[in-house]
């Protein structure tokens, strides 16, 4: 086995939901030991949602432990059953962050307040802690306990306005999608920055990552364009301001997609050449001279018409055999997939084998996200299935805090373990 | 000047659109990134939007600027021999490699990964391309909406009624340099403790994938797809309190039956003391409103039966929940609901955002240098490091460094 890159890193994981776990887990994929903080009093509310694993008769799993949504985020993690609403608990927690390297949490500034798990309170515990917190707006300002998740930020940070076609209400964009990589990305990037000063100085830090901050700036060119030019720009569909064509064609239906019938195939031409190819694979190279077309100011000027047309000669036909042909005269374009085409049908990612698979001791086995990156020396993996709720609490208490049996006992006995 | 993270660190980029996002992160975290341009510069110093007045000027294209921060530029062209020559010189300065060009472009100019680890063996070499270095599509044409579609997230998103959504922004090419950057970092972490350098992969395909959100665990547990449902996202109906909402001069997003927050009865108070909850103070109303939660939405989803007769009362509770948002303004809505712990989100404009409040009060966004002339705001870093912090500073001209950096390599 190589070596992974983060071994000897211990993390205490004091987050819920999705941005906060899925930057624990790309650091458990690379080999550092993280600790999910839980309660049953108050469980991640993805432990509480679809999709469920199934029965062999048909009918849904039930529990804490049968998630796919939070099995997914919390690879190889140990799970401490904590209740850090009682001193106890506070007690117990800053035992454990004495212990660790990094503390990550995505709670708003009031539930911190109240678990006395300040920036200043966790240092004095352990000044080298690199303590990285993700709450929504930030640990102050006006709007600082506003609550949320992906999908409230989706619209409060403007990709809801600039997403989608014009002729559309802001709808968003189906999913919570800031969670995933935007904000798990970036918190892990400035924890591993965080690192290399350590591992320089000796001195830890304050990461604050304020989720709306972290969206705005990775959100194009939208805010400086007003910044800059006084303009505020709004959704144009699929359309790009540097490409023609540009967007989504529908394609023949393929029954055996479950649930999703319709084909699309998008397209991106951004230059001449590009158009003419396109135009020429597709059987109509009378097309890329037409002087309605011929230009990329032509094509702006018509594009109406430039994806009526193209719309026309690719509806009969299979998309993944009209994104071959455009891939093969060197245009971009590919099949709008689902999740059965990338788990079963993508050959590409089935070679490189992205998605891994392990056995979850409830759920069965399971598909997971593998790494999002690869590192040759020095990969990393899916380190093994979730934890259970709890699952570890003994072994937290014992292997890593340091509290002896009589201890661990009475702390159990009197709820602070739950 | 304060730490940076990142100092003493020496990125040489040849990267256009996919990666630079990536060589920005390093940069404003303090690390000296050099971008390597072909003449005239690549695809983003062409891109629109500019600044207006400026169009086709390769300083003033804001696309290349919003990717391209605190870096030196230098000109090289990799169709000669002199710029090949140059451009192994300056790579063999770097600790790393960031590039996002065709698979094979680099190495056949000699400047690929196994040349130039076995000259340097403690250089990381970050490549983040469509589809990743190896596989049946490593070759395949990429650009950001190739991305989204093969990645799994452009399926999710818009009306059933029209062709899916593309997310706005990049975010393929954004995802694959996020990602790129936690690997770039892995990767110098550890060739500063062992001397051992590596290649870095990044497919931005496999970057978006975990956007998916719950996609592709419902296609591995329940063999069923998830497919785009407008504003419903994961929920099986409408139901009250959730999606979009038109207030007086925009609009908010309601999450009201989502976990975090408080449920509908806090929603229904807040009605009450406009005079504004119509009928759902009475029967079968009451029952309902103290009735949907997340538990309930969760049973729904494994028995959609189980609503029963629920479901035909829900309209009126939902035209009531509209009928009140319509009566005040979009940050109305927002601010008092918030205050409330109601989840509420408003759909804001690039406009709102320059103007945010929170942001405001914050202090986030920055001042600096426009490359061609005088000041402009912009937005500030994803992230505040309480001893290192990011330090946004102007991109930089179309070979500024070019005549600095060439001499030191003499």
């Amino acid at each position: 086995m190589p070596k992974k890159p983060l071994e000897g890193l211990r993390v205490a994981d004091f987050s819920w939901y999705g941005a906060g776990p899925i930057a624990g887990n790309t650091l458990s994929q690379f080999g550092a030991e993280v600790i999910r903080v839980e309660s049953e009093t108050r469980p991640d509310g993805l432990r509480r949602v679809h999709p469920f694993a199934m029965n062999p008769d048909g009918t849904f799993k039930t529990g804490y432990n049968v998630s796919g949504y939070f099995n997914n985020f919390n690879t190889g993690k140990l799970s401490i059953q904590l209740n850090l609403n009682v001193p106890k608990g506070q007690e117990v927690a800053y035992r454990l962050i004495e212990k660790c390297d990094v503390f990550l949490t995505n709670f708003t500034p009031r539930v911190i307040d109240k678990w006395n798990l300040r920036y200043e309170q966790i240092s004095a515990v352990n000044p080298r802690i690199i303590a990285a917190y993700a709450p929504m707006q930030g640990l102050t300002g006006p709007h600082r306990d506003f609550l949320g998740f992906g999908a409230v930020l989706t619209p409060v940070t403007g990709i809801s306005h600039m997403s989608g076609f014009p002729h559309r209400p802001p709808i968003g964009v189906g999913t919570n999608y800031p969670d995933y990589v935007i904000n798990p990305g970036h918190t892990v990037t400035a924890i591993l920055a965080a690192l290399r000063y350590r591992n320089r100085t000796g001195k830890g830090q304050l990461i604050e990552l304020p989720q709306i901050e972290s969206v705005v700036n990775a959100l194009g060119t939208a805010v400086v364009e007003y910044l800059v030019n006084g303009e505020n720009p709004s959704r144009m569909g699929n359309r790009s301001l540097n490409a023609s064509p540009h967007g989504a064609f529908r394609c023949a239906d393929d029954p055996e997609s479950v649930g999703s019938v319709d084909r699309w195939v998008v397209i991106a031409c951004r230059d001449d050449r590009e158009w003419a190819a396109a135009a020429t694979a597709l059987g109509h190279p009378e097309a890329a001279a037409d002087p309605r077309f011929a230009t990329f100011e032509a094509r702006k000027a018509n594009e109406d018409e430039l994806e009526a047309l193209i719309g026309s000669w690719v509806r009969d036909r299979k998309a993944e055999d009209v994104a071959a042909a455009l891939q093969a005269a060197g245009v971009p374009a590919g099949v709008v997939q689902n999740a059965q085409d990338l788990l079963e049908r993508d050959e590409h990612m089935r070679a490189r084998g992205y998605y891994q698979y392990v056995e979850h001791p409830e759920a069965g086995r399971e598909a997971h996200d593998g790494p999002a990156f690869r590192l040759s020396a020095t990969p990393g993996s899916v380190p093994g299935p979730a934890p259970l709720l709890g699952e570890h609490t003994m072994e937290v208490c014992e292997r890593i805090i340091g509290l002896s049996m009589d201890e661990v006992a009475d702390l159990l006995a009197e709820g602070v373990l739950v | 000047m304060p730490d940076r993270a990142l100092d003493g660190v020496r990125v040489i980029e040849f990267a256009d659109e996919t990666a630079a996002y990536c060589g920005r992160l390093l940069a404003d975290l303090g690390a000296e990134v050099i971008k390597v341009e072909p003449p005239g510069g690549g695809r983003l110093r062409r891109a629109r939007p500019f600044v207006r007045g400026h169009e086709g000027d390769p300083n003033a294209s804001l696309a290349f600027w919003v990717h391209n921060t605190s870096k030196k530029s230098v000109v090289l062209d990799l169709e000669t021999d002199e710029g090949r020559t140059l451009a192994r010189k300056l790579a063999l300065t770097a600790d790393i490699v960031l590039e996002d060009c065709p698979v094979g472009y680099l190495a056949e100019r000699g400047l690929g990964f196994d040349t130039l680890h076995a000259e340097k063996p403690s250089l990381v070499y970050t490549s983040v391309t469509g589809f990743g270095q190896d596989g049946p599509h490593a070759h395949w044409a990429y650009s950001d909406i190739v991305g989204q579609a093969m990645g799994g997230i452009m399926t999710l998103a818009g009306e059933p009624a029209d062709p899916p959504n593309m997310i706005y922004g990049r975010q393929a090419d954004i995802s694959a340099s996020i990602q790129a950057a936690q690997g770039t970092l892995m990767a110098l972490l550890y060739a500063e403790a062992t001397g051992e350098g590596q290649r870095v992969d990044v497919s931005a395909q496999e970057a978006l994938s975990m956007a998916q959100e719950t996609a592709m665990q419902t296609w591995d547990f329940q063999k069923r797809n998830r497919t785009r449902t407008g504003e419903l996202g994961m929920l099986p109906i409408p139901l009250p309190a959730t999606g979009v909402a038109k207030c007086k001069d925009g609009y908010v997003s309601l999450y009201i039956l989502a976990p975090a927050g408080k449920d509908l009865p806090a929603l229904v108070d807040w009605m009450r003391e406009k005079g504004m909850q119509g009928p759902l103070d009475d029967e079968p109303y009451r029952t309902i409103v103290n009735q949907l939660n997340m538990a309930w939405l969760t049973q729904l989803m494994s028995n959609p039966a189980a609503a029963g007769e629920i479901l035909q009362h829900l309209p009126v509770i939902t035209k009531t929940i509209l009928e009140f948002f319509a009566t005040m303004s979009a940050r109305e809505a927002y601010e008092e609901g918030q205050r409330r712990q109601l989840l509420i989100g408003i759909v804001s404009t690039p406009k709102d955002i320059a103007e945010n409040a929170q942001l405001r009060a914050r202090d986030w966004f920055v001042r600096i240098e426009s490359p061609i002339g005088g000041t402009v705001e912009f937005p500030g870093p994803p992230y505040r490091l309480s001893e290192t912090p990011a330090v946004i500073s102007r991109p930089p001209r179309l070979g500024e460094h070019t005549d600095e950096i060439l001499a030191s390599l003499r």
